[in-house]
């Protein structure tokens, strides 16, 4: 195979050849990197490449398989990493211009979970600044490859943007309040924010402590199952995250549906909130699950609409009171709207904080009820595709203030939750739509099961964007 | 609930060491009262007995 042609594989189908020797981690890791330095200026996925960094990854990856000690599915692979995870003696600015000098002296634990793997790191993605809002960049706007004058989605809008143009095999996100699926939608990827506590979250740049999960941004379920695998597993680092054991993801791949129970939520697919041909391309999903074999129901969850305003308070105050000294100190160093959003928090009272929390018990609830019942819930993971690119407009009104309506993230980051977002079909101007799977904590075997079939049963993954 | 004006924003700021001044004073006027508005409106039967729990623990 032509170099130049290795960064169109999967990273599994990569991962294979490299295991079989027939290619090797070096030539995978040029073949990115001259594709980042020849593409990267249309689509601006990338805040920091790590070109030498990456080059020794290769070549000690290379030298251990020649060896005959091959690490598992991720040895060799090229991988980008989200801006907000610390990496040692590489900046690390969280898409921030107050961290644009910032040089952490240690890893973030998934990027020595990737190492550790034999992942090569291929650099750092950009972000919306601090990952607390959907938008608002300070290292220009990441292009989609659907159509380049479209938005990524965020916060995680360059893992998206340089999986889908296929810059890196595979990537990782971070997800509080939908920034993993979000970019995953709108890009035609597959998406997982893992089981909360999943994934260590020690020199993870915080959002909200309670939300805030790492997960991979991939072309196919099976490459999000190989990059979950690497970086799933308790840390002493992190004393929130689990000590259950990580399963190999990739042995729930395959099979049919026959026996699992499906409840389509149908606050979130009858909202005025989903356009007309993301409701089909769903709906049609949906379907196809069915005639896998599984048994699709439709099930309510009546404060599903009211998980955005829950997550909206939480989402502001408590990176508000995490940057309080930037606030006060260099409050003109934030952008727009994360700027707006920073006052807001700061001063959203108490009693409103607790009553968020309050809806948040009360909505968590009625979604482990209803995953009594059902093995998986689906959903759209966006009301609509990918949307043209436009400055952080000013708020000019009440209704001007909520920028995200539109994605169903949420509920499942206020709730604990594992989700996935899979490929589905497009929208009416030609834009990916995706299909949401949610489960219990610690179910994600689950959603890698159900998510695969559907993305066997069609052929949407196999589609590549136009303008990569 | 009545929205808060510039004025009540401007002091609230000032109670939490922030001097915030046009043009952010009005926006973040609009996104507060939006907030709270929004939030104001919902009010499931219940609420008033449960307890704030923000996270359940991953299964060990």
């Amino acid at each position: 195979m032509n170099q130049s042609e290795l960064p169109f594989l999967s990273a599994s189908d990569l991962s294979r050849l490299i295991q079989s020797k027939e290619v090797s981690p070096v030539e995978a890791t040029e073949a990115y990197l001259d594709r980042i330095e020849a593409e990267d200026f249309r689509f601006h996925s990338y805040i920091t490449v790590m070109r030498d960094q990456a080059m020794d990854d290769a070549r000690r990856a290379e030298q251990d398989i020649a060896s005959g000690q091959h690490r598992g599915p991720m040895h060799g692979v090229p991988v980008a990493v989200k801006d907000q995870f610390w990496s040692k003696g590489v900046r690390s600015t969280g898409g921030s211009r107050i961290l644009a000098d910032f040089v952490p002296d240690e890893d973030a634990t998934v990027i020595t979970k990737l190492r550790k793997a034999g992942a090569v790191v291929l650099g750092k993605t950009n972000m919306t600044e601090f990952a607390i809002t959907g938008f608002s960049h300070r290292y220009s706007t990441p292009r989609n490859p659907w159509d380049i004058d479209t938005y990524t989605g965020g916060s995680s809008s360059g893992s998206g943007a340089a999986t889908a143009a296929y810059l890196c095999a595979t990537s990782l996100g971070e997800d509080t309040g939908g920034s993993i699926r979000f970019p995953a939608t709108w890009c035609g990827l597959v998406g997982i924010r893992p089981s909360w506590g999943l994934v260590s979250r020690h020199g993870v740049m915080r959002g909200v402590w309670s939300m805030d999960t790492v997960g991979p941004i991939s072309r196919t379920v099976e490459d999000a199952a190989i990059t979950l695998g690497a970086i799933a597993g308790h840390d002493a680092s992190d004393p929130y995250s689990s000590k259950a054991t990580v399963p190999d993801y990739q042995k729930s791949l395959g099979g049919d549906l026959t026996g699992l129970r499906i409840g389509v939520i149908t606050e979130f697919m009858e909202s005025d909130l989903v356009e007309p041909a993301v409701r089909q391309s769903v709906s049609k999903a949906i379907a196809t699950l069915g005639e896998l074999g599984a048994t699709v129901e439709e099930v309510s969850i009546p404060l599903s609409m009211d998980a955005g305003v829950a997550s909206a308070v939480l989402l502001a105050v408590e990176p508000a009171l995490a940057q309080q000294d930037w606030i006060k100190d260099r409050i003109q160093d934030y952008g727009h709207d994360v700027r707006i959003l920073l006052l807001t928090g700061s001063l959203l009272p108490a009693q409103a904080y607790y009553k968020a929390q309050k809806l948040r018990t009360m909505l968590r609830q009625q979604v482990l009820d209803s995953l009594g019942k059902y093995d998986v819930l689906v959903l759209p993971t966006s009301g609509k595709g990918a949307q043209q690119q436009v400055e952080d407009p000013p708020i000019t009104s009440k209704e001007t203030a909520g920028r995200l309506s539109f994605l169903f993230t949420r509920i499942f980051n206020l709730a604990s939750c594992p989700a996935m977002s899979v490929p589905c079909g497009f929208d009416d101007r030609n834009m990916p739509v995706g299909l949401q799977i949610a489960a219990l904590p610690g179910a994600e075997e689950k959603i890698f099961k159900v998510g695969h079939a559907y993305e066997q049963a069609s052929t949407w993954h196999t589609m590549r964007p136009p303008g990569a | 609930m009545a929205d808060l004006n510039k004025d009540e924003i401007r002091a609230m700021g000032k109670a939490v060491g922030l001097d915030i001044q046009d043009p952010e004073l009005t926006e973040v006027m609009y996104s507060l009262n939006a907030l709270l508005e929004s939030l104001d409106a919902i009010n499931p039967p219940g609420l008033n007995d449960v307890e704030p729990l923000p996270i359940i623990l991953p299964p060990a």
